[in-house]
């Protein structure tokens, strides 16, 4: 029938757009060329969780910046005249699409390394065919402790912020050092992401906990876990949510007439999700007072208005992403990560391979002008937490101002 | 003559998806191995969707049950892989034949809602399950081996997934020729009168039901043998409907449009993104003043997916089965132009 010789010829034209590809011989460095270097990420463009898009804009800003810049010591444009080629690839938020966009990166793409992949499931996901495989999957953009804690398990595996557990002992020595009398009410997502903030919060003030709610991810209403926690006499909510039950947590708390001391994992605490919340709730009460972490410059707060850093980051912004609305701080988390990545780069010598590379990114330690004053990159290949200093900081009417001391975590 | 010919465009078929992993790629061959999973999945779905004319929202979630028997008896118990994969068939099979009896009370969009909340709760059962699901991290599995030397493992799931295709294809095909297949069809057309003419609502319905949902889990292990995880967020509600958009891509009723409709579910999804860098880049290798478009945009991929979709709806509105059929009646009228003597219609050109 002729429908099956369209088929079977349909089958031969995908077969003469691979051969070219599938001809091309295993290079010894994957993505490395005398003018080039090839890295890939996967991120959720599509879907409910593309309000992270913005991290894979900030990375590509940076490398543009990189590419087209000479650099101090050798002139050079690019990381020793290598330019930087970063493919992004959309996973919608969704495990298998990462499995099957980071294969491509890999396979197909022949990618050099992988560069802060997004969400602690979809990096989860590929874990373990990444190290297989001996590729680099650095700088994750989760902050989930086990990329640091299994570090010797999955040697070519490493994350990049504060984990977690660290935050979560932070909002813990917080409430005992100035809440001696709280109720603590706990909003938190039922998964590993939940548990280990939750976990670091108990370890230091278990005691003060009254109330404990879960959500499902993906669930968009919590205003009947938040009803219930109200009901226990709390004082004190703590919100360890992602950015859409974080917003709907708040709103509602204002709804109902509570006024807690209010304390937000720093995942969902920025300027954009918080104004979103003020914005749905119709007054700033719902917001002012918030306290959560911070471990990067706060591109919004007037604080920073006049740092080096912070304007360099907006000089880049106006030139290769002139649309973007720069008071978000996650096109300065990619651009900070990016940087980090050049760093690890250069410290990986003038012919980098795979595994110089990750004894760069093990070892990387320096003074970041990206963190917070004081604070700087720290990494041991006993200990690959990069990140790890952060400091309180309260949200009020519209930005942040941080306040205590620069703690160090592990 | 006719069936001689069918049979050669099967057999050229299959020769063709039997050497097309030899000039792919590694990440080429698994697409097309994903491809030939979906493809199972879409003969399911055509034989409810398209035969007995039940709509489905849900199929995602008897992958589901398919992917998650796979998963946990794999890596909880032990069990080889290949043999979960005809039991994610049964557990999904015993779950859509269960379903249809409450089915049998609902029709059309009402039908289609209550698949909708198959697709939603199947996800959120995993979640609260946990201690058998692993909860939202679900359960990574074992990367994929092959058991036979020489042959990368790869390439082992791309003939073993289109082996059991090919097999499973066949079944449907039996399934449908002799009565089922009429009783099918006829509820499709006018269930009042498929009643009064004999054919039992209950026991077909639910049988179709049944049969469609064991072809969505066979789909569904496959699925997460070849992808090495299974998670609730792996079956978001979008899976099922692009089951549903790829069958109406493929052509509904068509059982080679399947085909046509898994390549759709497939890749249009993961190169989406992809899609206006290449455009841009066209157009301004020709010379046109096309500014940039930075391709980390949040949407942009949404946004590709639908223009893609309504351009196959407005161009091959009976699917790539119905454009398949156009163009080969194209080609006859134009063979019929070069050789006159020949009439029009008569077979024996055709199946030259």
């Amino acid at each position: 029938m002729k429908k099956l010789v369209v088929l079977a010829a349909a089958l031969t034209a995908v077969l003469a757009v691979a051969l070219p590809g599938a001809l091309a011989g295993p290079a010894a460095n994957p993505g490395l060329t005398a003018t080039s270097i090839k890295i890939g990420t996967t991120m959720p463009l599509s879907g409910a969780a593309s309000l992270y898009a913005p991290i894979a804009t900030g990375m590509r800003v940076y490398f543009s910046h990189i590419n087209a810049r000479r650099a101090a010591g050798d002139r050079k444009r690019g990381v020793y005249g290598r330019q930087i080629v970063f493919k992004v690839e959309d996973d919608a938020y969704n495990p298998v699409q990462t499995a099957q966009q980071t294969r491509k990166l890999v396979e197909q793409d022949k990618v050099f390394a992988l560069v802060g992949g997004l969400g602690t499931e979809q990096q989860l996901a590929v874990r373990q065919y990444l190290n297989q495989k001996k590729v680099p999957q650095i700088y994750v953009s989760t902050g989930a402790s086990t990329w640091g804690r299994d570090h010797k398990t999955y040697p070519w595996t490493i994350g990049w912020q504060t984990d977690y557990v660290s935050e979560g002992i932070a909002y813990g020595n917080y409430v005992r050092a100035n809440l001696p009398n709280a109720k603590v009410a706990v909003l938190y997502q039922n998964d590993d992401y939940g548990k280990d903030y939750l976990y670091g919060f108990r370890s230091r003030a278990g005691r003060f906990i009254v109330a404990t709610e879960t959500y499902e991810a993906g669930t968009t209403s919590v205003s009947s876990q938040v009803a219930r926690l109200r009901a226990s006499g709390a004082d004190t909510f703590l919100i360890l949510a992602i950015p859409t039950p974080t917003i709907g947590a708040l709103v509602t708390a204002y709804r109902l007439g509570w006024k807690p001391n209010l304390l937000v994992n720093s995942v969902s605490a920025t300027d954009t999700f918080l104004g979103l919340a003020q914005a749905s709730a119709g007054s700033a009460d719902a917001v002012n007072g918030i306290v959560t972490t911070a471990y990067l410059k706060d591109v919004a707060s007037p604080r920073y208005a006049n740092d080096a850093q912070v304007k360099f980051y907006k000089t880049l912004m106006a030139r290769y992403a002139p649309s973007a609305n720069v008071n978000n701080g996650l096109y300065f988390y990619g651009m900070a990560k990016a940087a980090d990545f050049v760093q690890a780069l250069y410290r990986a010598g003038k012919a980098p391979t795979r595994a110089s590379l990750m004894r760069a990114v093990e070892n990387l330690t320096y003074k970041s002008p990206w963190l917070l004053p004081g604070a700087q990159i720290i990494t041991k290949p006993s200990s690959a937490f990069p990140i790890r200093f952060q400091r309180l900081t309260r949200f009020n009417n519209g930005s942040f101002t941080e306040f205590g001391s620069l703690q160090r975590i592990r | 003559m006719r069936i001689a010919g069918r049979a050669g465009g099967y057999a050229a078929l299959l020769v063709a998806i039997a050497v097309l992993p030899l000039f792919l790629g590694t990440f080429r061959t698994t697409q097309l191995t994903y491809v030939g999973a979906f493809a199972i999945a879409l003969i399911g779905l055509n034989i409810l969707t398209g035969h007995a004319g039940q709509i489905s929202l849900g199929h995602g979630a008897f992958m589901a049950l398919g992917a998650y028997t796979t998963a946990i008896l794999s890596v909880n118990h032990g069990v080889n892989d290949l043999l979960t994969i005809p039991l994610g068939g049964i557990v999904a099979g015993l779950a859509g034949f269960l379903f249809g009896f409450p089915a049998l009370r609902l029709a059309g969009v009402y039908l289609a809602l209550a698949t909708f909340g198959l697709a939603i709760v199947v996800p959120s059962l995993a979640k609260r399950f946990d201690e058998f699901t692993g909860g939202t991290a679900g359960i990574l599995l074992d990367l994929p081996t092959s058991p036979i030397g020489g042959l990368t493992p790869e390439r082992w799931l791309y003939y073993l997934t289109w082996a059991i295709a090919a097999v499973l294809f066949l079944c449907a095909i039996l399934f449908l020729r002799g009565k089922t297949g009429r009783a099918l069809r006829a509820i499709r057309e006018n269930e009042l009168a498929a009643v009064s003419s004999g054919v039992s609502l209950a026991r077909y319905k639910t049988l179709a039901f049944g049969v469609s949902a064991f072809y969505a889990g066979i789909a569904g292990s496959i699925y997460a043998i070849l992808s090495f995880i299974v998670n609730p967020g792996a079956f978001p509600i979008d899976l099922s409907i692009l089951l549903l958009v790829g069958l109406v891509i493929g052509g509904v009723g068509s059982m080679l449009g399947v085909l046509g409709g898994a390549a759709f579910v497939e890749f249009v999804p993961l190169e989406a993104g992809n899609v206006p860098a290449k455009v841009i880049d066209a157009l301004q290798r020709v010379g046109l003043p096309v500014s940039d478009l930075d391709p980390t945009t949040a949407g942009v991929p949404s946004v590709v997916y639908g223009i893609i979709l309504l351009l196959v709806i407005a161009l091959a509105p009976q699917g790539v089965a119905g454009l398949a059929r156009r163009l080969g009646a194209a080609t006859r009228r134009f063979y019929s132009r070069l050789i006159p003597t020949n009439k029009p219609g008569t077979p024996s050109r055709r199946e030259a």
